[in-house]
């Protein structure tokens, strides 16, 4: 797979925008996550108001070669419904925090999404026929009298209409006190893992009513906490490997053939801190927002508040590589904590080979590092590119000095638009974005 | 801002602070003034992180769990702001905070001092004399934590994460007298009384929120 800034080989091109147009973007439509299945053939949003969307990508033809990054709405279901804690009169969110797709087996496709407390397994299935003609039911559907029925019709199968059906098939609830920031499926396809702020749980997909709990930070006294669980993911080939991230910046790699109980880390990662940066902030920036492990299961990639790194399995004491996101806004960091953007949730993404990565940044930026090259780019998810095939201006702000043409200033960058969450197609460079309530598509372009 | 119609006493860092956040509140990011300026500007910026970090501890949306994540990184931000006044005390005994001359930070925010550690259990307070008087003159702070120490939150909440409530942090933090990070003498100026005003109408009004949960819970 090609490069991502590509030079003249390689560009990146407008494919589609979902969501309303409107300025004013109501809360629940605020995008919340973005996850492609395991083909890259459906692409699944969350939004803040419970609800996911499933987009089906649109059939190539060979006259139209340029749709390979085209996705139509394939069903949307609400997933999450608000709810009321009478315990700790609190309100829960129908939030979707996340989704994961679970790897196909049959024509039907399921996932998970989670809100803050309760994950629920769907089925996505189609379903084109419909059986006609028997005698037992009323057609409000209330059962006919058996007395009544006097001869027994064999209904038959009729052709109708697709008709694409959300069933919820598992609901897994009252596992988790603190809010679940994680769920991932591990590669057995059996179990999956969910994490939240102070205890990791693993699941059975098929047994709602118990779960084992793998990791539990909490401390006897929560006045001695200093430390939250910030993200979790399974290994992607090694059933009994996870890895969990905090909010001190370092990451523990467990091993469940261990102990049942993953209180002891198999490894653990940490960079040291480099003394001269030191700050108020250096706790909260360092701080990991997201890990993920690429699909070679070699390397895991982390974001924190102004970095991305990769880090090889092998080597624990640094990062084999590190991407600035962003650091012209470290001079800014006051700032960013009086309005309480530093407390940002940005995720990263790998591509489908591993060479390149992906992760989100405020103005609707959008970061790209190759991994080969070590060529970066930053391209904007805006309305005013998205013409069909529109190719993506890199975009550069300045940093200090003279602003040159075509680059935007640090202080005029707009801190309420940010690109927390994206997607890269498991196969193909198309990339999903979101840009609060919008998902942009957008493909490379070939000359 | 305040919420829950507290009325809020005179201060003045912390509502040039409030200010401030309200002003970059819809996404702009301010002049950092407070980075660029000079060794001068550091005890002010010291002193206008602390009002800050207790103003977002005391500030959430009622009735929706807060961000465990972000509380622990606010109390850690206010923990180390602490220890790095303890190191600044330490230091000089005259040392006030946001004295022009203070030399308890450098030019980038950055504090050479807090690295010695204390972070993990800033319980062993040198300053145990220092926080006695500050103590004294805090009464009410005083009787709302005998009030919330007879509460006995633990035994009430066995099965109960009730730990994730800011409530309980700040009370039992003040209980504990030396883990809550603002148990050195913030105030032992006029610029510091503005704080404990506000961190005192923090905790009467975290207080009543305690009250009201004690009576849901016993009805």
């Amino acid at each position: 797979m090609a490069g991502v800034a590509g030079g003249n080989d390689f560009q990146w091109c407008f494919s589609q925008v979902k969501g309303a147009i409107d300025e004013d973007v109501a809360e629940a439509d605020i995008i919340s996550t973005v996850e492609f299945n395991y083909s890259g053939e459906l692409l699944a949003t969350g939004d803040k108001g419970g609800r996911v969307v499933i987009f089906q990508h649109e059939q190539e033809s060979k006259n139209r070669p340029h749709l390979r990054g085209e996705y139509n709405v394939y069903s949307t279901f609400q997933s999450h419904e608000p709810e009321f804690d009478y315990l700790k009169s609190l309100e829960i969110e129908e939030k979707i925090n996340k989704i994961r797709w679970l790897p196909q087996q049959n024509a039907a496709h399921f996932l998970l999404s989670t809100n803050d407390k309760t994950i629920k397994l769907w089925k996505i299935s189609e379903r084109d026929k419909r059986a006609e003609g028997y005698n037992l039911k009323y057609e409000d559907g209330r059962l006919i009298d058996p007395f009544r029925i006097t001869s027994l019709r064999v209904p038959v199968l009729m052709p109708m209409d697709l008709m694409v059906e959300a069933s919820p098939r598992r609901i897994f609830a009252n596992a988790h006190t603190y809010h679940i920031n994680s769920i991932s499926v591990n590669s057995d396809h059996e179990t999956y893992l969910s994490a939240d702020d102070l205890r990791i749980n693993l699941w059975h997909l098929e047994i709602t009513d118990r779960s084992f709990n793998i990791v539990d930070i909490k401390p006897a006294n929560m006045e001695e906490l200093t430390e939250v669980i910030t993200a979790a993911e399974c290994h992607p080939h090694q059933c009994n490997v996870f890895v969990y991230s905090s909010s001190k910046g370092t990451i523990r790699l467990c091993d469940m053939r261990a102990a049942a109980l993953c209180d002891r880390h198999s490894k653990f990662f940490e960079e040291p801190e480099d003394p001269s940066s030191r700050s108020f902030f250096s706790e909260i920036i360092s701080s990991i927002s997201d890990v993920k492990f690429s699909h070679s299961g070699r390397y895991m990639m982390t974001r924190d508040y102004l970095s991305v790194k990769v880090w090889d399995l092998n080597m624990e004491n640094r990062p084999v590589e590190t991407y600035q996101v962003h650091e012209y806004l470290r001079s800014k960091l006051c700032s960013l904590y009086e309005n309480d953007c530093i407390f940002d949730k940005f995720e990263c993404c790998w591509n489908g080979s591993d060479s390149a990565i992906m992760t989100g940044s405020y103005n609707n930026f959008f970061r790209m590092f190759d991994r080969n090259t070590r060529r970066d780019i930053t391209l904007e998810a805006s309305r005013e590119s998205s013409k069909p095939r529109a190719t993506l201006k890199p975009r550069k702000v300045s940093t200090g000095g003279k602003r040159k043409k075509d680059e935007i200033s640090v202080d005029s960058l707009d801190f309420n638009k940010k690109i927390l969450h994206t997607a890269w197609h498991p196969k193909e460079n198309v990339i999903a974005v979101a840009a609060t309530n919008n998902l942009y598509i957008f493909q490379d372009k070939i000359n | 801002m305040l919420g829950r119609g507290v009325k809020r006493k005179r201060k003045q860092a912390s509502e040039a602070a409030g200010e401030e956040t309200q002003r970059h509140g819809d996404g702009e990011v301010g002049t950092a003034e407070a980075t660029s300026g000079g060794a001068g500007d550091i005890g002010d910026m010291r002193q206008r992180l602390l009002g800050l970090s207790l103003e977002k501890l005391h500030r959430y949306q009622a009735g929706v769990e807060l961000s465990l994540r972000r509380s622990v990184l606010l109390i850690n931000t206010l923990r180390q702001i602490q220890d790095d006044m303890r190191n600044g005390i330490e230091g000089d005994a005259n040392a006030v905070l946001g004295a022009p001359d203070s030399p308890l930070l450098h030019e980038d925010l950055t504090c050479p001092g807090c690295a010695e550690g204390g972070r993990e259990s800033p319980s062993s307070s040198p300053e145990s004399s220092s926080e006695e008087v500050n103590v004294g003159s805090f009464s009410d702070a005083v009787n709302a934590m005998g009030y919330l120490g007879d509460l006995a939150m633990d035994d009430i909440f066995e099965d109960i994460d009730t730990s994730m409530y800011e409530t309980s942090d700040v009370s039992s933090g003040w209980t504990a007298g030396s883990l809550w990070p603002v148990s050195v003498s913030l105030w032992a100026d006029e610029d510091g009384k503005g704080t404990a005003g506000g961190l005192q109408s923090c905790l009467m009004d975290l207080n009543e929120l305690d009250h009201i949960m004690e009576i849901l819970v016993k009805s």
